[in-house]
Order: C-alpha cells, then sequence, then structure tokens
C-alpha cells in the first residue's frame, strides 16, 4: 500500500525538493560522506572523485540542454575549453582571484551559449548536432591560432588564482588543520557541484522547467500554447553553456595544463560524447542521474587502468602480466565505453536513474511489490 | 592558372573520397532516417580488411578491393541486424548514441587487429603522376575520381532501373505505403546498410591509397564528410555528391590559398573551411541544397 | 513543510561539521595519504647520518619506488596512438637493458630495476593522470616521451621533487632539476644540419631558399629555433615556415605553401606518422627540395615503402650515435648483444637504441644513489648531481652531470642517408661532429 505522504495532493508538494523524510536523510548522508571523504580515500581516488564532480557539473548542463529541452548539441567540449582557457587567462595571466574569475567565466560561457542557441532556432535535430559539432573544430582552430591567449597548439599551464579572501582552496587551513591539494579540491569542487545541482533542480521544478520540457516534447504546440521558442531554446543553451564553462574552469585550475586538443577535433569530440554517455548512464531529463553517470564514464577508465596494474587481464596488454594480449589498456577503455553506451541504450534507454526509480518503487510498496 | 587547375583537380579527388563517404551516410537515413555516425568504422574497417586481403593474403589488388567491398557490405548487414533492428521506434538521439558506440568498438577491433603503425596499402598507383598540359595529376587521385564516378553512376541505375533500387525508394518515401505492395522493410533496411558498408569501404581504400598512409587516423576523415552529406541535404544522394566536391574543391583551394591571402585567418584554416561552408549554407537553406523540407504536425 | 527544509539542511552541515572537527582532532587518522609517506621518508634518512654530497652511506632506506630490495622506476610513454611507433620500441630500449642487467644482480648487483609502464597516448593531460596515478609507487621515471607531455609534467616533477628521463630532446630540458636529459638537443641538432649542408656540402646560404615544415608544438618549435639560431650564425634566413597538426592526415596545403614558395632546402620536424605522408604528398606534387629531418621523423619501414626511391634522393636525416649493429662502438656492441638475447625479434631502430642507452645512464644514477646510501627522491637529486659524466659507450654523446647550472650536454650530431640495404634504413654518410654554430648556442640557465 502505497503510503499517503507519497501522494502529491497540493502543488506545493508536488514541488518539493525534498519530497519524503527518506531523501532529507539521504542529502544527510551524501553531505557526511562529501565531508569524509576526503580524510579517508587515497590521494588518487581523490583525484578521480575531483575529475567525476567536474564531469557531473558539466553533464548537470547538458542534461538541461538535451534531456529537458531536447536539443541535441555535440559541441559540449568546446564550452568546456573556452571555461578552461578562460580560467587560464582571468586566473593565471590576469591574476583575478578565485570569486571573481569564476564567476566571470561562467558568464562568459553564458553569453557564448546565448550567441550559439539561436541555432538551434533554424536548425533541428540531426542538423542541430552536426552544426554543433562543427562548433569543436572552429574552437579547436581558434584555441590553436589564438596563440597569446591559448598558447597555440603547445597548450599552455594554467595557474590561476585559487583565493577567496583569506581560503586556498588548494591548500585548506580548517580548525587547525591542513589539507593538501587533493583533499581540499575535493570539497571545493564537489560543493560546487552541490550548489549547481540545487540550481538546476530548482530550475526544472518550476515554470522553465516545465516550458523545457514542452519545447522537448512537441515544440511547435508548446510555441501555440505560449511558450516561447526563442527564449528558451537559447536560454537552455546559455545555461548549459554556464556549466560548461564552469567545469571548464575547474579543471584547469585542477589540471593545470591545457592544451587545445583535448577539447576540439578528435578528442574533444570523444569528450562530447563522454558527457552524452554520462547523461545516458545516467538519465536523460535528470539532475541526479547526471551524478551518477559521471561516477561511472567518469571513473570507469581509471578504475580499469589501476585494476589493469595491479592483475593481469588475459586478453590485454600493457598491464601486470606484460606484453602478452592483443589490446592495449586504452583500447580496452575505449571499447568497453562503446560497449557501456550500446548496452545501456539497448536494455536501459532511460538510464541508471530509471533503475534507481525502480529500486526505490520496489521498496516502497514492499511488500507489495508485484 | 596552372596552380589553380592543379589545386581543382586535386580538391575534385578530394570531393570524390567525401562524396563516397557522404553516399553511405546518405543511403542510411534515406532508407532508415538514422544518421550512422559509425560509418567512418566501416571505412577504417574496409580500408584495413583491403590491406590484409591485399598483403596478408596476397591477392591481387582489384580482388582484394572487391572483396573488401563484399566485406563491408556484410558488415553493414549484420551490424543491421543485430543492433539497429532493436532500435526501430526509439528517439533519434538514441540511436544516434548506439551508432557513436558503434564506432568505438570498430575502432577498437581494428587497432587491436592491426595495431597502429603506419601500414602500406599496396595499391598500384603508388606516388605516380602523369603529366597532362603542364598539371602534374596523381594516378591514385584520377583513379580516385574513376572508381568514384563508376560507384555513383552504379548507384543510380541502381536505384533507377533495378526493382529493388524502386523499393528502397519506395520505403524511403513512405514505408506502410510500400509494405502493403508486399516490400518488406527489414530487407531494405539491411540492404541499405550493406550498400553503405561497401561503399565506404570503396571510400577508404582511396583515402589509404597513393602517398597516403593507412593508420587509424582515416576514420576521423569521416567527420570531415559530414559538411558533405548536410550541405546537399540529408536524404539526396545527389547531394551528398554535389556537397562532397563542393567541399573537397573549396577545402583544397583554401589549402593553397589561404596562407598567401588570408593569413590572418590562422594556419590551417582549410581542415574548418569545410564547417564554416556548411554552415553558412544551412543559415540559408536549413535543409541542404537538395534536402527535403521537413513538414512537421502539432 | 518547506521550512523545514533549509533547517534540516544546516543542521546537517553542522553535525557534519562537527564529525569534521572531532576527527581532526589527531592527525594520525591520516591513513594511507600518501603525503604522510614523502614526510615519514625524509625523517629515516636525517636518521641515517649526514649525506652532503657524495659522502659514502651505508644501505639505503626503503624509499618511494624502493622496498629495500626492487627498485622501480615509472615509464611514460605512448604505447597507443601516433607516436606509439617511437614510445614502443624506445620502452623495449629500456625494457632489455634493465633485463640484461637484473640478470647480473641489478644495481650494484643487489637491487633489480622493475618498470611501471603507462600509456599517455602522446596526449598531455592523459600523461599528467598517469603520473598521478603512478608517482607514489616509483622512485622516478625512466622514460616520459615527447616534447608536450614532459612540458605538461614538469611543473608537477618539481612540486613533487620527483626526476624523470625525457624521451625528447629539446635544450629547455638541459637546465632543469628534475630532468635527466640525454643527448645532444634539437636545438643543435638543426644547427649542425644547416652547417653541414652549407659548410661541409658547400652550399652557398646566400643563394638557397631554406624553408622549415615544423609540428605546431614545442617540439617543432624547437627544431624552428636551431633553424633560425643556425641562421644567424652562416647567413641565411627562414623564407616559409609551414605548419600543422600531429594528428593531420593530409598536407597537401603545406606542400602547395612549401612549393610555390621555391623551397630549395626544408627542415622537417615531425613524427614518423606524418613523414610518409608528407614525403608522399611531396613526391606526387614533384616537389624535391633537400629534405633534412630531425632525428624523431624517421621510422624504419619508411625505407621499404614506395617513397624509398624519392627520400634516397631527396632525404638526409639528423641523429647521432652509430650505425645498427656497427659494433666498433663499444655500446652498440653491448646493446646488440643484450638485443639478442632478450629481444631476438626487435628490428634496428633507433629508438629502441636510444630508450637503451637512456636506461643505462637511470641506472648510472641509481649505481650512484646507492653509493651515497640513500634511494630517497632527496638522494635521487643528490646522485644526480654528483654523478660525473653520463657515458654510453658511444650511443649516445657523454654528457657531464651535475648541479644544472654545470651541465655539459654533448652537442655532437651526426647525417644519415636512406638506404634500404642499411639496416633500419639509415647510413651514416657523416661522422659525428660538431659544428662551430653549435658551439655558439648557449643554454638558458636559471640565475
Amino acid at each position: 500500500m502505497a503510503r499517503a505522504r507519497d501522494l502529491h495532493v497540493s502543488y506545493a508538494q508536488h514541488v518539493r525538493l525534498v519530497s519524503s523524510r527518506w531523501m532529507a536523510v539521504g542529502f544527510i548522508a551524501l553531505a557526511a560522506a562529501w565531508l569524509l571523504a576526503p580524510l579517508v580515500l587515497s590521494e588518487f581516488q581523490l583525484d578521480v572523485g575531483s575529475r567525476v564532480a567536474i564531469f557531473a557539473l558539466g553533464a548537470i548542463g547538458l542534461n538541461l540542454l538535451t534531456g529537458y529541452t531536447g536539443q541535441v548539441s555535440l559541441g559540449h567540449a568546446f564550452f568546456i575549453g573556452t571555461g578552461a582557457y578562460a580560467a587560464a587567462w582571468a586566473g593565471g595571466d590576469q591574476g583575478w582571484p578565485l570569486w571573481i574569475w569564476l564567476p566571470a567565466i561562467t558568464l562568459l560561457g553564458t553569453a557564448l551559449g546565448a550567441v550559439i542557441g539561436p541555432f538551434a532556432l533554424r536548425l533541428r535535430g540531426n542538423y542541430l548536432a552536426i552544426v554543433t559539432l562543427g562548433l569543436l573544430f572552429l574552437g579547436e582552430h581558434v584555441f590553436n591560432n589564438w596563440e597569446s591567449v591559448t598558447g597555440g597548439g603547445a597548450g599552455r599551464a594554467v595557474e590561476a588564482e585559487t583565493t577567496i579572501g583569506p581560503l586556498d582552496v588548494t591548500s585548506l587551513e580548517l580548525f587547525g588543520a591542513e589539507f593538501d591539494r587533493e583533499q581540499s579540491l575535493f570539497w571545493f569542487i564537489w560543493l560546487l557541484v552541490g550548489i549547481g545541482a540545487l540550481v538546476a533542480k530548482n530550475l526544472v521544478r518550476t515554470r522553465p522547467g516545465r516550458a523545457m520540457q514542452a519545447v522537448r516534447d512537441r515544440d511547435l504546440a508548446a510555441e501555440v500554447i505560449g511558450v516561447s521558442l526563442a527564449r528558451y531554446k537559447v536560454g537552455a543553451f546559455a545555461i548549459s553553456s554556464g556549466y560548461a564553462a564552469l567545469a571548464g574552469g575547474l579543471f584547469g585550475m585542477l589540471q593545470r595544463y591545457i592544451s587545445p586538443t583535448e577539447f576540439g577535433g578528435q578528442l574533444g569530440l570523444f569528450l562530447s560524447i563522454q558527457y552524452i554517455a554520462i547523461i545516458i548512464v545516467g538519465g536523460i531529463g535528470t539532475v541526479f542521474g547526471s551524478i551518477l553517470g559521471a561516477f561511472i564514464v567518469g571513473a570507469m577508465p581509471r578504475i580499469i587502468e589501476s585494476v589493469s596494474q595491479e592483475q593481469d587481464i588475459p586478453f590485454v596488454f600493457g598491464d601486470a602480466g606484460g606484453q602478452d594480449g592483443f589490446i592495449s589498456v586504452f583500447s580496452l577503455n575505449q571499447a568497453l565505453f562503446g560497449i557501456l553506451i550500446i548496452g545501456f541504450l539497448l536494455f536501459e534507454p532511460r538510464g541508471l536513474a530509471a533503475i534507481w526509480l525502480r529500486l526505490k518503487a520496489y521498496f516502497r510498496s514492499w511488500p507489495f511489490s508485484y | 592558372m596552372t596552380e589553380f587547375l592543379q589545386l581543382l583537380f586535386q580538391g575534385i579527388a578530394l570531393g570524390s573520397q567525401y562524396a563516397l563517404i557522404a553516399l553511405g551516410f546518405v543511403v542510411i537515413y534515406k532508407a532508415t532516417g538514422v544518421i550512422n555516425f559509425a560509418q567512418g568504422g566501416f571505412v577504417l574497417v574496409g580500408a584495413y580488411l583491403a590491406y590484409n586481403f591485399n598483403q596478408t593474403w596476397d591477392l591481387p589488388f582489384p580482388l582484394a578491393l572487391l572483396l573488401a567491398m563484399a566485406a563491408g557490405a556484410l558488415l553493414g548487414a549484420i551490424v543491421e541486424r543485430l543492433l539497429l533492428r532493436r532500435m526501430v521506434g526509439e528517439p533519434v538521439f538514441a540511436v544516434l548514441m548506439i551508432t557513436i558506440g558503434l564506432l568505438f568498438v570498430l575502432e577498437q577491433s581494428a587497432t587491436s587487429m592491426w595495431g597502429f603503425d603506419n601500414l602500406n596499402l599496396g595499391d598500384p598507383w603508388g606516388i605516380e603522376t602523369v603529366e597532362v598540359a603542364d598539371l602534374n595529376l596523381a594516378v591514385a587521385d584520377l583513379w580516385t575520381i574513376g572508381l568514384a564516378a563508376a560507384a555513383m553512376a552504379a548507384f543510380f541505375a541502381f536505384f533507377r532501373y533495378t526493382a529493388t533500387g524502386v523499393a528502397m525508394r519506395a520505403t524511403a518515401v513512405d514505408q506502410e505505403a510500400a509494405a502493403a505492395q508486399g516490400i518488406a522493410p527489414g530487407r531494405i533496411f539491411a540492404l541499405a546498410w550493406a550498400v553503405s558498408g561497401a561503399v565506404a569501404a570503396l571510400g577508404g581504400i582511396t583515402l589509404a591509397a597513393g602517398p597516403a598512409q593507412l593508420a587509424p587516423g582515416i576514420s576521423f576523415v569521416a567527420l570531415a564528410a559530414f559538411p558533405a552529406m548536410i550541405l546537399g541535404g540529408l536524404d539526396s544522394p545527389a547531394g551528398a555528391v554535389l556537397g562532397g566536391i563542393i567541399i573537397g574543391v573549396t577545402q583544397s583551394l583554401t589549402a593553397g590559398y589561404q596562407p598567401d591571402y588570408a593569413e590572418w585567418l590562422g594556419t590551417n584554416f582549410h581542415t574548418v573551411m569545410p564547417y564554416v561552408v556548411m554552415i553558412l549554407i544551412l543559415l540559408v537553406r536549413p535543409y541542404g541544397i537538395f534536402g527535403t523540407r521537413e513538414v512537421r504536425r502539432i | 513543510m518547506k521550512r523545514a527544509n533549509p533547517k534540516l539542511r544546516i543542521l546537517a552541515l553542522f553535525l557534519s561539521l562537527s564529525l569534521v572537527a572531532a576527527a581532526c582532532g589527531d592527525d594520525d587518522d591520516e591513513p594511507e595519504a600518501s603525503t604522510d609517506t614523502s614526510e615519514e621518508t625524509s625523517t629515516p634518512e636525517d636518521d641515517s647520518g649526514g649525506e652532503e654530497g657524495g659522502e659514502e652511506g651505508g644501505e639505503p632506506e626503503e624509499a618511494p619506488g624502493f622496498d629495500g630490495e626492487t627498485i622501480r622506476l615509472g615509464v611514460l610513454t605512448p604505447q597507443t596512438g601516433v607516436a606509439a611507433v617511437i614510445g614502443n620500441p624506445l620502452t623495449e630500449g629500456n625494457r632489455v637493458f634493465f633485463e640484461a642487467l637484473n640478470a647480473e644482480g641489478g644495481i650494484a648487483g643487489k637491487y633489480p630495476v622493475e618498470l611501471d609502464v603507462a600509456d599517455t597516448q602522446y596526449q598531455p593531460q592523459t600523461a599528467v593522470q598517469q603520473y598521478n596515478a603512478t608517482k607514489n609507487n616509483v622512485a622516478g621515471y625512466v622514460q616520459v616521451l615527447g616534447t608536450p607531455v614532459v612540458n605538461a609534467v614538469l611543473p608537477l616533477l618539481s612540486e613533487d621533487e620527483i626526476v624523470a628521463g625525457p624521451a625528447s630532446l629539446d635544450s629547455f630540458w638541459v637546465p632543469e632539476q628534475y630532468l635527466l636529459a640525454l643527448g645532444g638537443p634539437y636545438q643543435l641538432q638543426a644547427v649542425n644540419a644547416m652547417d653541414y649542408w652549407f659548410n661541409q656540402e658547400g652550399n652557398d646560404p646566400a643563394d638557397t631558399t631554406v624553408c622549415t615544415m615544423i609540428q605546431d608544438d614545442p617540439y617543432g618549435e624547437a627544431g624552428q629555433a636551431g633553424v633560425e639560431f643556425a641562421g644567424e650564425q652562416i647567413g641565411f634566413e627562414v623564407a616559409e615556415t609551414a605548419r600543422f597538426a600531429a594528428t593531420d592526415t593530409d598536407f597537401s596545403g603545406q606542400i602547395n605553401t612549401l612549393n610555390s614558395g621555391g623551397c630549395e632546402l626544408v627542415f622537417l620536424v615531425s613524427l614518423p606518422s606524418a613523414t610518409g605522408a608528407i614525403i608522399g604528398a611531396a613526391a606526387q606534387q614533384q616537389f624535391a627540395p633537400q629534405w633534412i629531418g630531425q632525428s624523431p621523423t624517421w621510422v624504419g619501414v619508411l625505407a621499404q615503402s614506395p617513397i624509398a626511391p624519392y627520400l634516397e634522393e631527396n632525404f638526409l636525416l639528423m641523429s647521432e650515435g652509430p650505425e645498427w649493429g656497427d659494433t666498433s662502438s663499444e655500446g652498440m656492441a653491448q646493446m646488440i648483444e643484450d638485443q639478442q638475447e632478450y629481444a631476438p625479434d626487435q628490428q634496428p631502430d633507433i629508438y629502441f637504441s636510444f630508450g637503451y642507452a637512456q636506461a643505462w645512464s637511470w641506472a648510472q644514477v641509481l649505481e650512484r644513489a646507492v653509493e651515497m646510501g640513500d634511494l630517497s627522491r632527496e638522494g635521487i637529486v643528490e646522485a644526480m648531481n654528483s654523478v660525473g659524466t653520463i657515458t654510453t659507450g658511444g650511443l649516445l654523446g657523454d654528457y657531464e652531470y651535475g648541479p644544472p647550472e654545470e651541465r655539459v650536454p654533448p652537442r655532437e650530431s651526426r647525417v644519415f642517408a636512406i638506404d634500404p640495404e642499411s639496416p633500419g634504413g639509415l647510413r651514416a654518410v657523416s661522422e659525428e661532429f660538431v659544428s662551430e654554430a653549435a658551439e655558439a648556442f648557449e643554454f638558458e640557465f636559471e640565475g
């Protein structure tokens, strides 16, 4: 029997952020995990965790664009690259403090997205996807050639300012204890992910979110009932690019070295595809799914690599077992990535979030789960 | 003037390669409505298979070429059966991503079997050139143009004059009506993928022939064929060919003249020129030059 | 009910913070946080008595990458991708040397060396990630391949005080404390090349159009800098510079530019995967200047490809060291012996010899470190600064090591022509030489 509180009987109830006691407990547990993780995980695990966080942030943005508004974009990597280079310039060359350059690059990404957005008004579906693909190549060209800012094909170091007032987010000193770079960045980046998720969730559960979903489902009909396509399509691009730029800036800060090949051309396409894979695996059209997907797609390659360094996987060379085998660890990663996408799309197109929801529903109505 | 003609010729050769790849895309799209991102993978596998037949198994080159095309066709049909059959009715986006996943798997299969090093395809054209009135025409380029033209002619003849070809066109226009006429859509889909695989193999061979080397990187040349396909219209084979030639010629001319006349555009601008052209044309004709305007209903 | 939310969250945060505060009270709670490991290893060093410059210490204490018995060294190399054709044989060279050494007991006869190989795909960001994943398990990196990769990893090396051997010959590595640079730098190869062509072969610099075709990254810029320096010394200017990306496959645009610029001498800086396509495009367009290539432009299979005749006519390679199999050179003789025992299928390959020489150089540093009784990070740096001359029996030029300001790298190069009959496709056409212009080149040392 479904319990009474799970029935939504008012609008207020429907849009609540935390809709049940369990959810609140869940949030507390997550917050606790966030706080405790840097104290128990190794440097390597924290580094992976920070990268997952960056993936999650970008994925939230992409989910807003593709999952909620239905605009397919292959150019996400371009905005991430823009954010990274902007961070290098604003935080590094110009020396702006963190609390200035981080919002600044987010705004830059948003503005850039708003410029690209109008293309979505003119083009649909496949055509839009391929034009955004073109963005990647154009972006790479710009990154390669605008040497004064980007350092050209050689890439550049990112020595961005990392201080907010008295705190340096790469080496926090709280309550008398010193934390190293990996720990401090882990906390900082996941904090931003939390804020980003909150913003996205707020967007999605209220009027703009419903408008975006209307655009996704039937844009002509949406326009007929008064949803402004221009506003929401362009707006979706703008917001998702803002998220991407933020993720890019954090990426630059984390890695301290960026190059055009990462964000454009072939690798850029791979990066964009990784993001799309994240939202597919996690669950299109969910904020929580973006984070789940980021864990899988972001951590899987690293986990495979570290496993292969300990173990000898039978058909893989370059692992602990030496050189016998016919595919490299890198190829294994790529192939698994492709299989993961195919598998999820064939068998669970709504992603991990759907699996999670099913689990929840099962336990909620237990023991009458049939 | 000589330089211009030289560049033009190279552009037509390059454009023929793009046209072959774009044609593969368009055949599938026209028949099934799917954009096959894995086309680059078919190109790659086709070229490597030709290498295998020719160099590893020592078959004569023309035979290797035909066998590679046949193998490509087989691969396309298998992929359609196994993967795409299940995705009928799923949203476009999902199918797109499946083809991307397939691309990864194909690429890694190719590199795991043949490695990352540059290989020599073993074509009989090598780096020979013929001199025609002051121009140096590469033999490989001439063959590329010739083979592409032959393929396209065969293509059009097939679509126009054979029963199966007409059946494919019918399915593309209206699947239900065609089914009512007794044309099995499943067969048509498999055939479309098979043809696309064969054409991709041919494209791959022309890409890897001549001075170019056979390397895993050629799957990304397929990305450059996207503008060609979009430019001509996603569902128009004639558009694919025209688009390919336009993109090839533009790219070649840009490569030749841009460093002298428009240096501010940066180095290697010719690699992004196809996309610029594509975007410009799309702004004017959002469905490509020959593409059919989509009719949308509420 | 809506009101409960913010309060609940703040309460949750507060509770967690107090948990953290409690946990932070005692720092010993930090398990396996590897930041501690480096602190722990420096304390034993202090305990075991002074190791000021060159004193003989006792048995080396345990350190990152050294567990008392085996020394682990990392390798950051492209096993896949466009540079794999260089990375794989180079890593084999590393491996063969250490296997031969381990068969005799290892460093100082006691400590075998094991390699931790990670694939960077010649991508800086992948290399950085691999570095972070492996740095706590290794004493140093025997090989980090690729100028852009080394650039990316260098600030991290300095921060972590780990020494790495760059498999790249940029002159910028010479004054770096944490890089065990080897061999004649690219810049000097280029200078020697220009000297060879003009001063030794007697061509007229005033009458030759000199151009360059370079990869658009630090690797390409190194060669470019060398050619420009030579231009100042010998008296010519670079007329055209064509650039390309490492992953490009179509070079007709660049060849067109060079062709219409009337280039007669072109210095090429590329990876082997591009060389074939570049030369092929040039051959097809009937463009036949004199090509001189930086050492990593070459791979043996090119001598068996359709462009071999063109290469024989028009291509020279700058490198150093003896021809493969020339056993009059001590180092080469030793390497061939080890290669035949531990890698009998290895084809003649200049990268294999470089990797072998690199491993040999590292062994000398490690021997010195064991002599001083300290295999920690600081110990290896000390060893590097006090090892004296690193020699590889002629495979690479002798390198006088010391503190960075006092290092004297070799400046020699040798010119090779292409010959399908020679091992590896290369036939030496000059002796090892240092040109006057190369002697005049100054490395920029930090103050």
